[in-house]
């Protein structure tokens, strides 16, 4: 079997586990989930009045919003169902917690990310599958292209977080990162209300742009020089990431606390 | 015999934060901070044969833990160089890992919420472990741990005991050749600490396993290991069997009577009265000064006798004798 069959099959393995956990408790699971749905209608219920007044806001229309809203609630669901210790590394990092998957025989930054699935963010993946059923397109270049951005914006989310909370190996504690919370924050209004210093801030440091835009950039008509550019950042991020959790290793100090896996 | 571990020179030190008392000095340090290195561990040097049961003993923070991440790829050394298996552990952590195995008692491997046989199943992804191969040691193990009836319980439910025993299951699926053992006995009653020794001599007796054990718990060394290697203030104090250990430092033997009638006072050279109640006494012998037959006869003599018992000191009370001694000569 070739090296990548059997990690996915190892990933499949632990997603399997982390579903299998949430389920122990099947009222909380059910509740957890269902709330993060309806937090999110309710901020869908402020923009339907919105655009009960207004047709456009700077040239996005309801549509355009409600697959603002689809993108970046999927992509940050599937980054928290999938890879949900990525805004936590820091965490782990700092308390010793690593040891665990140092001491298995899998790639730690893999192992690490998706041992753990956040319930809450199941609820997103819902609303955004909900959300492209009522305003999406329904052909199969529609659901290829909402895919795609699902996808982009997936690993936006969790290699953002990995460079982030990466930095608790040179910097020695985590308090303070900012985490996927501000991506989210800054990428659920339309890329174009943004001016000046903040849309540069919002393509380059803080990249919640190249999440925000996808309904324009591609959903509504792919334009290339986006597309190339989210592809780019992206890959940045992700090999970035990458390379700067595996040299902050190097320097890991392991510790003494007490850890089980949840 | 073929070499599990091989340790030269390997030292760990740490930068660390240093600041004084006070609001004033948080302030400068949080713009001026001062670092310093603490060495963790002196650079050591020791090796492990295959199929040996090594006890790595040390008081708290001596250095023991770092020591077993270093041999594992958890921590990546200052200086020297280590073969465990014949890969760096460092740089070779992955392929390493199929190899050995690791019990923490402080950090569970085991999901919280979910019964052990799923861990289980887990682990035999992350080991790629054949699928009759798998179940066929699976099935051995619960069997040898006694396990049956408590695999399908939710781990949080499980007494400490009987997570300990799932966890070192867990750790022996993949069949590896060195087992680290970090204090696997801490916190578990007389009974479950007997049955947990048993089971760990037993894979070394039938499977040929290494193990490399830290404990402070006396009985585990006494018990399980036939060499100990001492660490004190990141140093090789000792690396000696535990029999010569044991010689070593018997320079003290406690002696029981009961006799006829209340004795007077004890006035022998090198022997202690440590406790009197009526005719019951405990007598403490320094036998570099008087051995234990000269004591005896003196006893026979002077005495009537009805009961006489004659006792080591614990293994206990030889490591804290060891660890004092070092602390007495850096002092």
């Amino acid at each position: 079997m070739s090296t990548v069959a059997k990690y996915i099959r190892f990933a499949l393995a632990c997603w399997k586990l982390n579903l299998a956990g949430a389920m122990e408790f099947r009222l909380s699971f059910f509740m957890t989930a269902g709330m993060m749905i309806i937090n999110n209608f309710v901020w869908i219920f402020f923009w339907q009045i919105y655009f009960h007044r207004f047709k456009l806001v700077n040239g996005w229309d309801v549509s355009d919003v409600m697959m603002l809203w689809a993108v970046v609630a999927g992509g940050f669901g599937l980054a928290n169902v999938f890879f949900g210790n990525a805004d936590y590394i820091g965490n782990i990092i700092v308390t010793g917690q690593l040891d665990t998957y140092l001491a298995q025989p899998k790639p730690v930054l893999l192992n690490l990310l998706i041992s753990r699935m956040s319930v809450s963010a199941l609820g997103d993946v819902i609303f955004a599958l909900l959300v492209f059923g009522c305003f999406g397109k329904h052909t199969w270049s529609g659901m290829l292209k909402f895919s795609i951005a699902l996808f982009l914006s997936m690993l936006i989310f969790v290699f953002f977080s990995v460079c982030v909370q990466s930095l608790a190996f040179y910097v020695g504690h985590s308090e303070g990162f900012i985490g996927q919370e501000l991506l989210v924050t800054f990428a659920t209004y339309p890329t174009d209300i943004f001016r000046g210093m903040t849309k540069v801030v919002l393509f380059t440091v803080l990249p919640a742009g190249f999440i925000s835009y996808m309904p324009i950039g591609l959903l509504r008509e792919v334009e290339p020089l986006f597309f190339g550019a989210a592809i780019g950042v992206v890959m940045l991020l992700v090999f970035g990431g990458t390379a700067l959790f595996y040299r902050g290793l190097r320097r890991y100090g392991s510790g003494n606390m007490m850890g089980m896996r949840m | 015999m073929t070499l599990a571990i091989k340790v030269k020179g390997l030292s760990k030190s740490f930068a660390v934060k240093h600041k004084k008392t006070g609001f004033l000095e948080s302030l400068k340090s949080l713009f001026n901070p001062t670092f310093s290195e603490v060495t963790a561990v002196h650079p050591i040097d020791f090796q492990v044969e295959q199929g040996e049961i090594v006890a790595f003993l040390g008081p708290n923070g001596a250095g023991k833990s770092t020591t077993i991440k270093m041999l594992t790829g958890i921590l990546h050394p200052t200086q020297g160089s280590a073969e465990v298996l014949g890969f760096n552990p460092w740089q070779e952590r992955a392929k390493l890992a199929f190899h050995i195995g690791s019990v923490f008692g402080q950090k569970s491997q085991l999901w919280y919420h979910l019964p052990p046989i799923d861990t289980f199943e887990l682990m035999s992804r992350i080991f790629e472990l054949p699928r009759a191969d798998y179940l066929k040691r699976r099935d051995e193990l619960i069997e040898r741990f006694e396990l049956g009836a408590l695999m399908n319980i939710p781990v949080r439910k499980l007494s400490l005991g009987q997570r300990m025993r799932c966890e070192m299951a867990a750790a022996l699926l993949h069949r590896p050749q060195i087992v680290f053992l970090d204090e696997p006995t801490i916190g578990l009653d007389v009974v479950v600490k007997h049955k947990i020794r048993d089971l760990i001599k037993e894979m070394n007796k039938e499977e040929g396993t290494t193990l490399f054990i830290t404990s402070h718990d006396a009985g585990d060394i006494e018990q399980l290991c036939k060499r100990a290697i001492v660490i004190n203030h990141g140093q090789i104090i000792l690396d000696d069997t535990v029999s010569n250990m044991k010689r070593q430092f018997l320079k003290h033997k406690t002696i029981h009577l009961k006799l006829q009638e209340v004795p007077g006072q004890f006035n022998v050279p090198g022997v202690k009265l440590v406790k009197q109640k009526g005719a019951g006494i405990r007598l403490s012998v320094d036998t570099s000064q008087i051995s234990i037959e000269n004591v005896l006869s003196y006893i026979v003599q002077n005495y009537q006798l009805v009961d006489v018992t004659i006792e080591d000191p614990s293994m206990e009370e030889i490591i804290t004798h060891i660890y004092e001694q070092r602390r007495e000569e850096v002092d």
